[in-house]
């Protein structure tokens, strides 16, 4: 209960932030936020199941170059352009399926990578579709109808919209039966299957959620971007290296994992990025480096474990007080 | 017919140097244990180093082998003993986990030292090439290949005859009994790592006279290793070099035959398909390398 009125407070906190600040720099730092919670969130869904992707991009970039070039050469706006970027991401998702049924652990992740690398090869040569490097832009034709804004304010809400939807579909999953079913694939798939569990019907549930979202993530994030070229819808570190950081620093396989994950992670790195970043090109991505390895030293259930770990103390304490009152 | 051998040729050497990397890759993979993901940077560690020995202290890139190999042996048993050796115990997710860590922290020291360009060394070879009728054999890609198959045949020796050797490879085989053998188990995961990382090295110096190297090259070359490997069979010797042989042609005709730019599509296509198909590779015996890192 008190769990609930605290996340209404937040909610209610975060929809009325923007009528009393909104600075563009730092709603700007907010939208990049609430978008990686999102995407982290979506890779976490696949994570679930033990298979770490690093090839999400592939994803991100199905979506986004779908909508945009509907957008762009047929006039199509993005809220009908949904549908058929989600159906394009949908069948990259099914080519990757068969992946993930037969492999697992390194080769799987290995094989995301080289999936990523064809789809972004295949868009940087396929120049009538995509004019290549050069990349296309979102005509800017500001209104709702078109998903292009002159401030900041309404993606804010789009991407908080976004991020929330994200987080409450991962809470539905990982209390479902299907995330149960994930986790128990994620200690020992063979088991789980013993065990009577259909391993590739829940495994190809949580692919459909992880890519699904991430589809549609890349076509809000282009509209708010206004360009696109394949270095960077189809980029690695930005969409496929980015979150399974934010998720494995946050906590693996957990549902608030992501958001600590992408509220610490985001800011570092933008302020890496601004600050030092003209200084140093790289030295933001150098300190996620150095960070990754020493968390996963560390902590390697993620920043989340200590919470989560203390939590459990304090709830296991509460009921034994309480139990032990009743005994007496 | 004549473009057909060339290219044939040029495949053929270039595939040596990729069953160098690939093999420094396998040794790793095959008593170690891990997946290194940050493979690739290895080398490209090793391409900067030659680059920066031959612009700043005008060392040339096949004398100065004799600085990178030891460079890289002492670096890699760094990464092992301090990375590695730590969380050896860790599920397989977090050892590959570090293994990312490092490939991110790597590319982007890279960036930092070096920028974004690319950068190749410009040496009186680079572009001599030694014709045989009418096929053009490339200088630097010969003595490359020549090189890549003496090492090869070094490394073999080494451990066939030698008592480290024996070592090595009784470790591979089980860790431990090996251990209860006497082996010093944790002595040869050093000895391994750094070189595996040393072969690697090598074929960094003996890459660059003909390729470029930038930050970001290291991810290609991870993936081609790991295609070379998994073609071959985790672990297997042969198999990576018949492996790095045959993804050196698949690149050179790909590169003639269908697109430049779709070189490397190509492969990972391959790749993918070995996994799904044979995951035992080609020339693999035995089990397969789809749960290969997880036990």
């Amino acid at each position: 209960m008190k769990r609930r009125i605290f996340l209404l407070l937040l909610l209610l906190g975060l929809v009325l932030l923007p009528v009393f600040y909104s600075a563009p720099y730092f709603l700007h730092i907010i939208i990049l936020i609430f978008f990686y919670i999102a995407l982290t969130e979506a890779w976490n869904i696949m994570a679930l199941c033990g298979k770490v992707s690093l090839g999400h991009s592939a994803f991100f970039g199905l979506g986004a170059y779908t909508s945009a070039i509907l957008c762009i050469k047929a006039g199509v706006i993005p809220w009908i352009g949904i549908f058929p970027a989600l159906f394009v991401t949908f069948l990259g998702a099914a080519a990757l399926a068969i992946p993930l049924l037969r492999l697992r652990g390194p080769m799987f992740t290995l094989a995301t990578i080289a999936f990523s690398e064809v789809l972004r090869r295949i868009a940087m040569v396929w120049r009538e579709m995509t004019a290549g490097a050069e990349g296309l832009t979102i005509p800017f034709t500001p209104g709702w109808e078109n998903l292009v804004f002159t401030t900041k304010v309404p993606y804010y809400y789009i991407f908080l919209v976004l991020a929330g939807g994200s987080v409450y579909i991962m809470h539905r999953i990982y209390h479902s039966a299907t995330g149960h079913h994930l986790r128990a694939i994620a200690s020992d798939e063979e088991a789980a299957q013993a065990l009577g569990i259909n391993t590739n019907r829940v495994q190809l549930v949580g692919l459909f959620w992880s890519s699904g979202i991430t589809g549609l993530l890349g076509v809000f994030f282009t509209q708010y971007s206004y360009m696109i070229e394949p270095e960077w819808a189809f980029s690695q570190t930005l969409f496929a290296l980015q979150p399974a950081l934010n998720g494995i620093i946050g906590g693996l396989g957990t549902i608030w994992g992501p958001v600590i994950g992408a509220i610490l992670m985001t800011p570092l790195g933008e302020f890496l990025r601004s600050y030092l970043g003209a200084l140093q090109q790289g030295l933001n991505f150098f300190i996620y480096g150095l960070v990754l390895i020493g968390v996963v030293m560390v902590l390697p259930g993620g920043i989340v474990s200590p919470i989560l770990s203390f939590l459990r103390h304090r709830d296991f304490k509460a009921r034994q007080a309480s139990s032990g009152k009743e005994a007496v | 017919m004549e473009l057909f051998i060339q290219v044939a040729v040029s495949g053929l050497l270039l595939g040596g140097v990729y069953a160098l990397l690939s093999i420094g890759l396998t040794l790793i993979f095959g008593v170690v244990r891990i997946i290194n993901f940050a493979h690739g940077e290895l080398l490209m560690v090793a391409m900067y180093l030659t680059f920066w020995l031959f612009q700043a202290q005008h060392i040339d890139p096949y004398l100065s082998i004799l600085i990178v190999a030891p460079a890289l042996f002492v670096f890699g048993m760094g990464v092992q003993r301090f990375i590695i050796q730590p969380i050896f115990d860790s599920p397989a997710l977090m050892k590959i986990f570090v293994t990312v860590g490092l490939f991110i922290a790597l590319q982007n020291l890279a960036l930092m030292l070096f920028k974004a360009d690319f950068r190749t060394i410009q040496t009186s070879y680079s572009m001599a090439t030694i014709d045989i009728g009418n096929i053009n054999v490339s200088v630097p890609r010969l003595v490359a290949f020549v090189f890549a198959l003496v090492l090869l045949a070094g490394l073999y020796a080494m451990l066939k005859y030698t008592l480290t050797g024996k070592a090595l490879r009784a470790v591979a085989e089980n860790r431990v009994v090996a251990q209860l053998m006497g082996i010093r188990v944790q002595r040869l995961y050093l000895i391994a790592f750094g070189l595996g990382s040393a072969m690697t090295g090598i074929a960094g110096a003996l890459l660059l006279p003909f390729t470029y190297v930038f930050p970001t090259v290291g991810g290609i070359y991870t993936l081609l290793a790991f295609v070379v490997v998994v073609l071959g069979g985790m672990g297997n010797m042969a198999g990576a070099f018949l492996g790095g042989i045959f993804i050196g042609l698949i690149e050179s005709f790909s590169g003639v035959y269908i697109s430049p730019a779709l070189k490397e599509a190509v492969y990972f296509v391959i790749f993918i398909l070995i996994l799904l198909v044979r995951p035992q590779g080609l020339f693999g015996r035995g089990k397969g390398t789809e749960e290969v890192g997880l036990k």
